[in-house]
């Protein structure tokens, strides 16, 4: 029996020490404290005074024991649960656990039939949903993109009624506003069966972006006060830009965000307590040559690194960045870029990981790029489960059996750990060069692409309720009837 | 398929040890033939491990408990087909080259090939010439299989293949290399009848040579 040992079940990675964690999170609290926020609405200012802070005019100020309230009452640990009942596709979220998904919103979209860079249209949601659906180390669901085929009010609406069926992971949906953030909601409650028993199981998660610097929108609030009094899980994350919104030093753009998001935790802790909520934000530079949001910087991921502390210092679970690329196409660049974000990220086991499948700066989602980082993240997963020592796994009665000069290769041991053991790539080529040869020395953008073509002929989610399909219609219909009479 | 013959293939493909021997012997108590206890229901379960392995959905440590299973069956019928005059699927004789010590690629490939229905002879490794032509006229395989790691030793197998034909025997035996360093070219360049790039595919290549492909 052993006594007084210490066990890392994953690969061990710490950036900041408890000392620098303490003095970025005493930042966070002096910023809210003493230079506050602009809060663009109404209602969101009355909670707020009534919880103690200081209103004035629109500039919002917060003591810091009503933040450490708001953190106290926000749960660490909580499940998001798949739709249809599944396990599998349940999100636990908690300490040492990292999900990762795509990300929300970019105009443009990479067919993946033609190649080529197009506007996002409502069919690509449902490949979207369904490709996630299918990849093993995709957890949780976001569109990649804007639909631009249907009313521009409604894009949001029509996206998670396309994407809901088609997968049973937890969504991560966004809304414009209000409206469309219930027509979403109408959908979710109707598979869950009723208002009470979404609480009890909530099928997916609300994201809210405040404006940098230091504004929290009528938007972003409308939607954060919506979820809370629904208890929909939440995402209240701004995104920052070093040297543009946000200070260009790392501890800078940190505690500036970490205030941005703290603003909403305050405000849905107090609209309902143990509202689930997630940290934002996306920090990364604004490149000084190109002028762009880097999506590929390392800037990015070693700030993403820092939140995640403070987040989990704080006691909140953090929605991570990574899997992205400035890239335009699926290349070397978005290769690279993609898999050390991932990697850096699975490091920190910051909770939901997102923008799995940005490319060109947020600009264009591709689904393709998501394939390719499935691969990625089995890759990272594997290093970050790291290594087990116990009698079992030291093998020295195997080493022993087996002796000098015999092999391993029929020892029960080995077939005990040859599965859990090594990590086996779906995409990534392995074979002597005449086999890969023979089989068409193929380059790993198209294995990409054919193993998207293959999910997509062959995946098949599971299905909604009757019922929700039926609600499903009679939302889309009512948001058309919607947008019509406020024409 | 009777039942048995089927439940004898499942056992290959489980490589389910406990129960392969005895199936073997209900089946002859049942009246089957060694032979088709082999053809119909051994084989076909070691046809299924070998499509289900190159699919990527098997993997080595199975392959090989599968190969055990059909060796516990055929150390049972071995000596009822040689009785019955069964034509045996083939005999290979392996071993890695002199001076070269490198010996887990060789013994995948035996262990595969015994699994597809060869009697396997394994000299070992640091196997010198001489060695290989004094067990070729011991065993009279169908099949000499070389192995070496290192490209300064993969030139012994050249000096194997002269021995053998100094000895009058090359047109006896196919002789197929493999290993690391060799390429198909090296196989053309010293006369060799075959390299494979991988232990299936070396099976594949001796079923070839002894017409069971």
């Amino acid at each position: 029996m052993r006594t007084n040992y210490r066990v890392h079940s994953g690969t061990r990675f710490q950036l900041l020490s408890p000392d620098q964690l303490q003095e970025l999170f005493d930042g966070v609290l002096h910023v809210l404290e003493t230079i506050g926020l602009e809060v663009h609405h109404e209602e969101a200012r009355a909670i707020l005074k009534e919880a103690g802070a200081w209103v004035d005019g629109l500039r919002v100020r917060i003591p810091s024991y009503i933040v450490k309230d708001a953190l106290q009452k926000a749960p660490r640990s909580f499940t998001i649960f798949a739709r249809d009942g599944n396990p599998a596709h349940d999100i636990h979220i908690g300490p040492g656990r990292a999900h990762f998904g795509p990300g929300p919103t970019p105009p443009n979209f990479i067919d993946i039939d033609t190649l080529e860079r197009r506007p996002y249209v409502r069919d690509d949601a449902a490949i979207v949903a369904k490709v996630c659906d299918a990849l093993p180390n995709i957890d949780f669901v976001e569109s990649l993109g804007t639909i631009s085929d249907v009313h521009p009010d409604l894009a949001a609406s029509y996206e998670f009624a396309t994407m809901f069926p088609n997968t049973s992971k937890p969504i991560v949906a966004w809304s414009y506003d209000k409206d469309d953030a219930e027509d979403i909601h109408r959908i979710a409650v109707a598979e869950a069966g009723g208002q009470e028993a979404f609480e009890l199981r909530p099928n997916y998660v609300h994201y809210c972006e405040p404006r940098s610097p230091l504004v929290s929108t009528e938007e972003a609030l409308n939607k954060l006060i919506f979820a809370a009094r629904h208890r929909v899980p939440v995402i209240f994350t701004p995104c920052p830009l070093a040297g543009g919104t946000a200070p260009i030093t790392a501890a800078g753009i940190i505690i500036q965000a970490a205030a941005e998001s703290w603003m909403g935790l305050v405000v849905a802790q107090h609209v309902r307590p143990g509202t689930p909520f997630f940290m934002g934000g996306v920090l990364s530079v604004m490149d000084m040559k190109d002028m762009i949001l880097a999506y590929g910087a390392p800037e990015l991921s070693l700030m993403m690194a820092g939140i995640t502390e403070l987040a989990h210092f704080a006691g909140l679970p953090l929605w991570q960045t990574g899997g992205c690329t400035d890239s335009k196409i699926l290349d070397e660049q978005a290769a690279i870029e993609g898999s050390l974000s991932v990697f850096f990220s699975a490091l920190t086991a910051g909770d939901l990981c997102h923008d799995v499948g940005y490319t060109e700066s947020g600009m264009t989602g591709s689904i393709l790029q998501t394939v390719m980082m499935n691969e990625a993240i089995g890759y990272a997963r594997r290093i970050t489960r790291g290594i087990e020592v116990n009698e079992e796994t030291l093998a020295v009665e195997v080493i022993n059996n087996v002796g000098p000069n015999g092999h391993y290769l029929r020892e029960p041991h080995t077939r005990r750990h040859y599965k859990s053991e090594f990590w086996y790539p779906k995409l990534m080529d392995r074979r002597n060069y005449e086999e890969w040869e023979a089989m068409g020395g193929s380059r790993m953008r198209e294995r990409v692409i054919a193993f998207t073509h293959d999910i997509l002929a062959s995946h098949q989610p599971s299905p909604v309720k009757p019922e929700t399909l039926h609600t499903i219609e009679q939302v889309l219909a009512d948001a058309e009837a919607r947008v019509r009479e406020s024409a | 398929m009777s039942d048995i013959l089927q439940s004898i293939s499942q056992a290959v493909i489980d490589g389910d040890l406990n129960e392969i021997g005895e199936l073997t012997e209900d089946a002859l108590d049942d009246g089957n033939s060694a032979e088709t206890i082999l053809n119909e229901g051994l084989m076909p379960g070691m046809d299924y491990v070998g499509v289900e392995f190159r699919a990527g959905r098997m993997f080595v440590p199975e392959v090989l408990r599968s190969a055990r299973a059909m060796q516990t069956a055929m150390d049972i019928l071995r000596p009822l087909l040689i009785a019955d005059n069964v034509q045996m699927v083939g005999k290979i004789i392996l071993g890695t080259v002199k001076g070269d010590l490198h010996d887990i690629g060789k013994n995948l490939v035996g262990m595969m090939a015994e699994g597809a229905g060869f009697e396997i002879k394994d000299l070992g490794k640091n196997v010198d010439p001489d060695t290989f032509v004094n067990a070729v006229k011991e065993y009279e395989p169908d099949i000499i299989g070389m192995s070496a790691l290192l490209t300064t030793t993969m030139r012994s197998m050249e000096h194997t293949i002269k021995a053998l034909e100094e000895a009058g025997l090359r047109d006896r035996v196919k002789v197929m290399i493999g290993g690391a360093p060799v390429t198909q070219d090296f196989a053309n360049k010293i006369g060799a009848d075959g390299y494979a790039s991988n232990a299936s595919s070396a099976v594949e290549l001796a079923k070839q040579f002894v017409g069971a492909a």
